[in-house]
């Protein structure tokens, strides 16, 4: 059989087992981890476009994720405006501030390009604050009553459960794996790796460098935000740390870098390997395993310490996950598995 | 006989482990607001201790919302339909309470709030909300009506930190100022984790307000204090209305913090059945004196177990339970009731303290008091 | 007007602090061309240290400037030899990545050993004043700091100027590879950089210590401020490090008056974009993109 479409198939089947899992999966505390598996994915494809594919490593996209999560709450919570009306006026705000941004960001190169990134996502959250009437500041946006969405006069659903979410989420993460399939898969996908690779070549070869790099950024941008959207209709809640904060964007990137960044897969194997060890940690499963399987014992003081530690040491632990991923798998997991493969290859050769 | 008296001795052993009720519990354990969150933890293990000697055994579930709400909302997911519990004391912030506090009746579970302190929480009808403390606007009512009741203020600065509880305590102590004929000279919300304040105070000073009312937490309430001796900010009171204000750490630098007035939920030394012992007891097994908050989520955690016991370990019968009760401890008397919009809101009694030597000394309300107040604010040496 | 000088006055001796720890970001990202994301979180285990030295050995913080700096030193060197290293020429977001996951390593640890609880230093002249008249008054350990901030400042200077190493890192910094060529051992060089960084940025810490408090993730504060000074005065440059550091000192102290204290960091970050778009060479830097 041809690999392209075993490929395919395997994909198809992929596709119609998640769409199948609600039907058996009742447990919303699963459907949660999945829902937040997905946002995780949208938000590293996302990213992956701007700063996989161009080559334009942004630390500052949480800028773009809380204006979509915030147009979509503030229009809600004061003009009860429904979200999916609500995410177009997002989408639009977003590609405004993505040209903003690009042409202040976009003039400088490496190190200084990221630390502007990361002002500019500062200058967001900090707005967000001190913009009181707008965004209700500190305070943050509480909004967890949605409409039903209604298509003509029958009722689709009324966002009870917590199936809806997840189909939406699933949908984001199709949107943007077909839209990275399709960059890489275009001219566009040549020119963001032309300029990855050396901007002045591209350049000197005629390539339009900042029309491509603005492209890359608004459709990053624009994913992003509909993600941030998402995020906020779904969780209810919104205030500046939670989505403009230095530590969101850190978090989109880190997913493409464990992961592998400018390859189809890479955030889904990021997001697949991040998503639940934090909430394994964060809820004590990992000691519990650790107990269960008697590899400590509870009462010992390893034990003991682990217990009482080992749930606040999650990020610790990210850190050295970081640490150890960018000193041996600086190309993330992606990386690594295709060099095992190309090795293989290479032997049976 | 002596098999008799096995049999015997070995039901009465099992029995209790039958009968452990379930509770949830969502707190910071982790993050920026660890450090208060761990006197709420102590003081739930202490009540759990309590509990068992009087034959009411617990398996808490505890779950870290490291300040975050979206976490905390996460977490009562987890216990609501996963752990199943009979009900879940916490979270701490006002943030974290408010996001969950919609969960908590959604999935139908009682939830006791044990000391956040935004209004809004119980002011949405949600008959499975419980709060302890009382809400926001007594601190700012109770700090200021100490104030006009000690002299004679007419203008007043503010100075908080721009978090939800900075903001939202300095709105509703604005909104109270105005009916009482208060002017508002200076208004600034400031990010948390300056290292300098100087100019601000310097500001506020040269508009002399009568009073200072702040909102922050331990560390900046130390480096206001400490930074208004420097420019030698002088009104006639200090009013700090935020945790940070009530902790022994700030006591302790008393060349700053003496005589400066709070208002807290508890103190050790209020006449309460029990506040004394709680101190002496939490302190001997924890090595430090306890906050508000631990008192606070002790005694819901007592609440709470109890009426879950008594309720068989049903949830909509622990609720109707909370609702009709009625219990006296070291929180004073508690009761939730619907009142001025509030519902299942206990109507807490502030108290009003005031460091004087270095101590905590409770000065308002007078049936409550232990010391005199000192008024006006003494100068700078 | 009393406003006005305070402002002006807390806002240069702040700025000596700021400056101490532009200082050693820029002798890193000079010599190196690393983006140091744990700059601050080093800055905090020299405070912890500081904390630590004061309160098991009752030395005075200022004092224990004299411990802290050396072990700083080694423990930069030390971060530099076995991490830093690998990733000289690794890509940007690599090298900000590998220090944030090493900055985040070192705050978590420190909330493990000691908790998130604040700890305070409170020494005799924590809340002393002179008062300069005029209803102006200067923070004694404030003054001193910017005193002993000073000294350390004309220190490295003449270190950078007149020693046979300073020189050679000056030459690194300059051009690794020339500097290669003429014998200079660069690997050494990046050593012994990365731990002056991380010396300057451990008694930036110590100095602050007794005017600030004390917190696992008081680091993530300092760090984007210590980028703001660098950028603003010119990576590499020591000098344009110790303006940057009094101007955003001044900078702050005046917005948060004449603005707004919710607006103050917004005016910073403006400034620092500003200064990126039109001069990113800094105030005292040399164009070396």
């Amino acid at each position: 059989m041809n690999k392209r479409v075993l490929k395919g198939s395997v994909i198809l089947l992929l596709l119609a087992g998640l769409l199948l899992i609600p039907r058996f999966v009742e447990s919303p505390y699963a459907l949660h981890m999945m829902i937040l598996l997905f946002l995780s994915v949208a938000q590293g494809q996302s990213w992956n476009i701007l700063g996989g594919y161009a080559g334009q490593h942004s630390v500052g996209h949480a800028a773009y994720f809380g204006v979509g999560a915030y147009m979509t709450m503030m229009l809600m919570h004061s003009k009860g405006i429904a979200p999916w009306v609500g995410v177009w006026a997002g989408m639009a705000a977003v590609v405004v501030v993505a040209l903003i941004i690009g042409s202040i960001c976009f003039r400088l190169r490496g190190p200084y390009f990221v630390l502007a990134s990361i002002a500019v996502a500062e200058i967001m959250r900090l707005s967000a604050i001190n913009l009181t009437t707008l965004t209700n500041g500190a305070e943050g946006i509480l909004a967890t009553e949605l409409p039903a969405f209604k298509i003509g006069a029958t009722v689709v659903t009324d966002f009870v459960t917590k199936v809806p979410f997840y189909y939406i989420g699933l949908f984001l993460v199709v949107l943007t794996l077909g839209v990275t399939y399709w960059v890489q898969h275009s001219k566009l996908g040549y020119y963001f790796q032309a300029i990855r690779e050396d901007q002045d070549a591209a350049h000197s070869l005629g390539i339009n460098i900042a029309l491509y790099k603005n492209i890359g950024l608004v459709l990053s941008a624009v994913l992003t935000s509909l993600a941030g959207s998402f995020y906020g209709i779904y969780v209810g809640f919104v205030d500046p740390p939670t989505v403009l904060g230095l530590d969101v964007s850190v978090q989109i990137m880190l997913i493409c870098i464990i992961g592998g960044m400018g390859t189809l897969w890479g955030p889904v194997l990021g997001s697949l390997i991040l998503v639940p060890l934090s909430e394994a940690l964060r809820s004590n499963l990992v000691t519990d395993l650790l107990v269960k399987s008697g590899a400590v014992s509870a009462e010992s003081r390893l034990g003991l310490f682990l217990k009482e530690n080992l749930s606040h040491a999650h990020v610790l632990l990210y850190g050295i996950l970081v640490v150890l991923v960018i000193l041996f798998m600086p190309d993330g997991l992606m990386g690594f598995v295709k060099k095992l493969a190309m090795r293989r290859k290479r032997e049976a050769v | 006989m002596r098999k008799h008296l096995l049999a015997l001795g070995a039901t009465l052993a099992l029995s209790p482990c039958l009968m452990a009720q379930k509770i949830g519990v969502i707190n910071s354990m982790s993050g920026p607001e660890a450090p208060i969150g761990e006197n709420i933890t102590n003081g739930i293990k202490l009540a759990e201790e309590d509990l068992k000697k009087k034959g009411v055994n617990l398996q808490l579930v505890w779950e870290d919302d490291t300040g975050k709400p979206q976490i905390s909302m996460s977490a009562m997911e987890k216990l609501a339909t996963r752990e199943n519990v009979v009900g879940v004391v916490g979270p701490y912030t006002s943030a974290c309470s408010n996001a969950v506090a919609k969960l908590a009746e959604k999935y139908h579970v009682p939830l006791l709030i044990p000391a956040a302190a935004k209004e809004e929480i119980t002011r949405q009808g949600l008959a499975h909300v419980f709060r302890m403390n009382a809400p926001a606007d007594k601190y700012a009512s109770s700090l200021i009506d100490a104030a006009t009741s000690l002299g004679k203020p007419r203008s007043i600065a503010f100075i908080y930190e721009n978090t939800d509880f900075g903001t939202s305590t300095s709105k509703t102590a604005k909104d109270y100022v105005a009916t009482k004929g208060i002017q508002v000279v200076a208004d600034v919300s400031y990010p948390k984790g300056s290292a300098d304040y100087r100019s601000t105070l310097a500001q506020i000073k040269s508009k002399n307000p009568d009073l200072v009312f702040m909102v922050s937490y331990v560390a900046d309430a130390i480096l206001l204090m400490r930074q208004s001796r420097e420019v030698g900010l002088q009104p006639q009171a200090f009013l700090g209305a935020g945790a940070g204000f009530t902790t022994v750490e700030f006591a302790k630098e008393r060349a700053i913090s003496d005589n400066v007035i709070s208002c807290t939920q508890w103190t050790d030394d209020v006449n309460w059945p029990g506040a004394k012992d709680f101190g002496a007891r939490y302190k001997a097994k924890f090595g430090k004196e306890p906050t508000y908050h631990a008192a606070c989520a002790y005694a819901s955690m007592i609440i709470m177990a109890e009426t879950a016991k008594a309720s068989g370990g049903d949830r909509a019968k622990t609720r109707n339970a909370l609702k009709a009760g009625k219990w006296n401890g070291i929180m004073g008397e508690v009761k939730f009731a619907d009142y001025d919009g509030f519902t299942n809101q206990n109507n807490h009694h502030m108290l009003v303290q005031q460091i004087i030597a270095g101590k905590y000394e409770t000065v308002l309300p007078a049936q409550f008091a232990t010391k005199k107040a000192v008024y006006p604010f003494p100068k700078w040496k | 007007m009393a406003v006005f000088l305070q402002s002006l006055i807390s806002g240069i001796l702040i700025g000596g602090v700021y400056a101490l720890i532009g200082i050693g970001l820029t002798l890193i990202f000079g010599v190196m061309r690393v983006i140091n994301f744990a700059h601050g979180d080093i800055l905090m285990v020299g405070m912890y240290l500081t904390y630590l030295i004061f309160t098991l050995l009752g030395i005075d913080p200022f004092v224990s400037v004299l411990i802290t700096f050396p072990l700083m030193f080694l423990f930069g060197g030390f971060l530099q030899k076995v991490f830093i290293n690998r990733v000289l020429d690794a890509l940007a977001q690599n090298q900000i990545l590998l220090t944030i996951g090493l900055g985040l390593i070192m705050s978590n640890t420190v909330m493990l050993i000691f908790t998130s609880d604040y700890k305070i230093l409170t020494t005799s002249y924590s809340s002393a004043t002179i008062k300069v008249g005029g209803g102006v008054s200067v923070s004694t350990p404030l003054l001193i700091s910017f005193l002993i901030t000073a000294a350390i400042t004309a220190a490295l200077y003449w270190f950078l100027l007149k020693t046979d190493t300073g020189q050679a890192i000056r030459a690194t910094a300059q051009d690794r590879d020339a500097a290669q060529l003429m014998g200079i051992n660069v690997k050494r060089m990046s050593i012994i950089a990365f731990g002056l960084g991380a010396a300057l940025a451990g008694t930036a810490g110590a100095l602050i210590s007794p005017t600030y408090y004390i917190f696992p993730q008081v680091g993530s504060v300092f760090t984007l401020k210590a980028f703001v000074i660098t950028v603003l005065g010119g990576m590499g440059s020591v000098v344009g490090a110790t303006l940057g550091g009094v101007l955003i000192g001044i900078t702050e102290s005046m917005s948060a008056v004449y603005i707004s204290s919710g607006w103050k960091d917004v005016v910073v970050f403006v400034l620092f974009l500003l200064v990126l778009l039109f001069k990113p060479s800094g105030l005292m830097g040399k164009s070396r993109t």
